[in-house]
């Protein structure tokens, strides 16, 4: 081999090293790098007690009738949880989540971050409870750690629990929380779709705090109606037994509030 | 000198991969339709090696310090891999601290383990009873050690994990094995799932037990309606008969949260408010894995369902569900009826899953 013959291939080995070398760079992920499409979007879903961050089992709560309540589970299921753009479009963000607050170590903030389309928003949708079409589908049909498979179905003729307030009460106010409240709402007839308006935009800059706020007290009173927890027959709410349901599921649907900051 | 090359080259890739250890072969375990399926780890996935091995080392008593504990003296066929003893008892006769729970469906609970939840999969689960004082009271090292040099087993876990030297070997590898074999315990042929798939019926008692257990007194069916709802199905819920949380279930009086004698979860997440907290079990096989509750304190089904009908016993976390449901004695009786058609002998008689 002639030192020209091998400086040529010494060239091209060079060549093909560089191009290598690019290729190999060009292909790696590059932290800095963010999607111009897509920003990463927490959304906060927060649980409250009369205007107060709830707390699961840790903070006693006075009730309206003047019986005081230690709150042990409250949770609600969210379909179809949706964006709508300005331009009338509508960003799907998520077909069904479980919002659950059971931990009394826990704070009092459910958080899900999605990848939302960078632009401008006027409002924001989901549904109360867990739709029609999921409703009717078996939880074996869903992964093992799905949200429809967190064991909140009741069988195949009432389907899944939309939502869940349990309590414990002191009726007596002697100092004992020996009275169960358990009410376990859902049925298609309770689905509820629950619309936000409200501008705001998402450009990975200035982008708002997305919170929805539900409270565990506006659910079980309004201030003029207030559900009786000392009758007994109002003390369990579960499976088809949904006519007294009716009236915690119109006020729990009613008072989720949404806020931008 | 060319065909000298060529014969270099073919010795050297006949060296390459005649020294490369044989991949283990993933293993078909079927899994009944009307079950969400099994959460593989991807970091150990059935195979027909590692499924062997596990089986070997469950039945096996030289993970324990003495060589006379094995994971089946506690989890015995028989008995849906319970072992009938109020508390699990471990080498020397030493008395544990809970009631050993039966293994059906074990896989398919992809939540924490044991009654206080402190292993989050079968994997770490498996590592806990062989350096427990009161269960196999040995240690890893020496355990491993002892692999290492064991004829037997160290090409056993060199096939299952493709490991091509001993030291390879660690306490994940046995804890991996023995997952792989307790997630093939798989339980869907109950008189309950034969009634579901219309293939069998109730007879009069399991059928009340079964609108009992359900709260079928809550839907709008004329049939139910003067019955007690019996709560069961709002933690034992099909189809592993358990949400895998933890409750007070109302077993004992605690005037103060600090009052348990056993803190249960509580003792795990730190939380004065999980205190007196258990994992709810499933309920597949449960006629055969008395006694019950995490300290065997019941003899039978009938303690069982006499408890729950009481209301249980007052503490401020006590589970909302659990209030005094009035049974009357026919219809407790019911009750355990229908817990009976949770028995799978197909199950308990797989050969597959004894020795």
């Amino acid at each position: 081999m002639s030192f020209t013959e091998t400086n040529t291939k010494m060239k091209y080995l060079s060549l093909l090293a560089l191009a290598t070398i690019l290729f190999a760079f060009a292909c790696e992920d590059d932290d800095d790098f963010r999607d111009d499409q897509n920003v990463s979007t927490t959304i906060e879903f927060r649980a409250q007690y009369d205007a107060a961050d709830l707390a699961i089992q840790s903070a006693t709560y006075a009730y309206p009738t003047g019986a005081e309540l230690k709150t042990t589970l409250f949770q609600y299921y969210v379909s179809d949880l949706t964006l709508i753009a300005a331009d009338g479009n509508e960003v799907n963000l998520s077909e069904i989540e479980l919002i659950r607050y059971d931990d009394a170590t826990a704070d009092n903030i459910e958080e899900r971050t999605y990848d939302v389309p960078s632009g401008s928003y006027t409002g924001l949708r989901f549904g109360l409870g867990v739709k029609p079409d999921l409703n009717a589908t078996d939880p074996n049909n869903f992964a093992a750690n799905d949200p429809l498979n967190e064991n909140e179905f009741w069988n195949a003729d009432a389907r899944y629990v939309f939502a869940k307030i349990e309590a414990n009460a002191d009726l007596e106010n002697d100092g004992t929380f020996d009275t169960g409240l358990s009410y376990h709402m859902g049925s298609d007839a309770l689905y509820t779709t629950i619309t936000f308006s409200g501008n705001f935009t998402i450009d990975g800059e200035n982008d708002p705090q997305i919170v929805l706020s539900a409270d565990v007290l506006k659910a079980l009173s309004d201030g003029t109606n207030t559900f009786d927890i000392a009758n007994p027959d109002q003390q369990r709410i579960h499976g088809g037994n949904q006519a007294i349901a009716t009236e915690i599921w119109g006020r729990l649907a009613s008072q989720f509030e949404l806020t931008l900051r | 000198m060319q065909w000298a090359k060529h014969v270099f080259g073919v010795f050297l890739l006949a060296i390459t991969f005649g020294c490369q250890m044989a991949s283990p072969s993933p293993a078909a375990i079927p899994e009944p339709a009307s079950f969400a399926k099994i959460i593989y780890p991807e970091d150990n996935p059935t195979t027909e090696e590692g499924l062997a091995l596990g089986k070997k080392l469950f039945y096996d008593p030289i993970l324990s310090a003495d060589s006379t504990v094995s994971c089946s003296s506690c989890h015995l066929p028989a008995l849906a891999f319970s072992d009938g003893r109020v508390l699990s008892v471990g080498i020397n006769g030493r008395i544990g601290r809970r009631n050993a729970s039966g293994l059906t469906n074990i896989g398919y609970l992809h939540q924490t383990l044991f009654w206080d939840g402190r292993a989050n999969d079968l994997e770490s689960q498996a590592l806990h009873p062989v350096a427990a004082p009161n269960e196999m009271g040995g240690n890893w090292p020496l355990l491993i050690s002892k692999l290492r040099r064991h004829t037997d087993y160290l090409p056993a876990f060199q096939r299952a994990f493709g490991l091509s030297e001993a030291r390879e070997l660690t306490p994940d590898h046995v804890g991996k094995a023995l997952a792989q074999f307790q997630r093939s315990l798989i339980s869907s042929d109950a008189k309950y799932d034969r009634v579901q798939l219309g293939e069998a019926t109730f007879t009069e008692a399991e059928k009340l037990g079964h609108a009992i257990f359900f709260d079928l007194a809550d839907e709008p069916k004329p049939e139910f309606q003067d019955l007690p709802t019996g709560e069961c199905a709002h933690c034992h819920i099909p189809p592993h008969f358990t949400n895998q949380q933890f409750f007070n279930n109302g077993l004992d009086e605690a005037r103060s949260l600090e009052d348990f004698k056993d803190a249960g979860r509580g003792a795990i997440t730190g939380s004065v408010y999980d205190n007196g907290t258990f994992r709810t079990p499933g309920l597949r096989n449960v006629a055969l894995t008395a006694p019950y509750m995490h300290d065997g304190r019941f003899a039978t089904l009938e303690e069982v369902i006499a408890h729950y009908n009481s209301g249980g016993k007052y503490a401020e976390n006590r589970n909302a569900n659990i209030y005094k449901i009035g049974l009357a004695p026919d219809q407790a009786a019911a009750l355990v009826a229908f817990l009976h058609t949770l028995t799978d002998r197909s199950f308990v008689d797989n050969p597959d899953y004894r020795q």
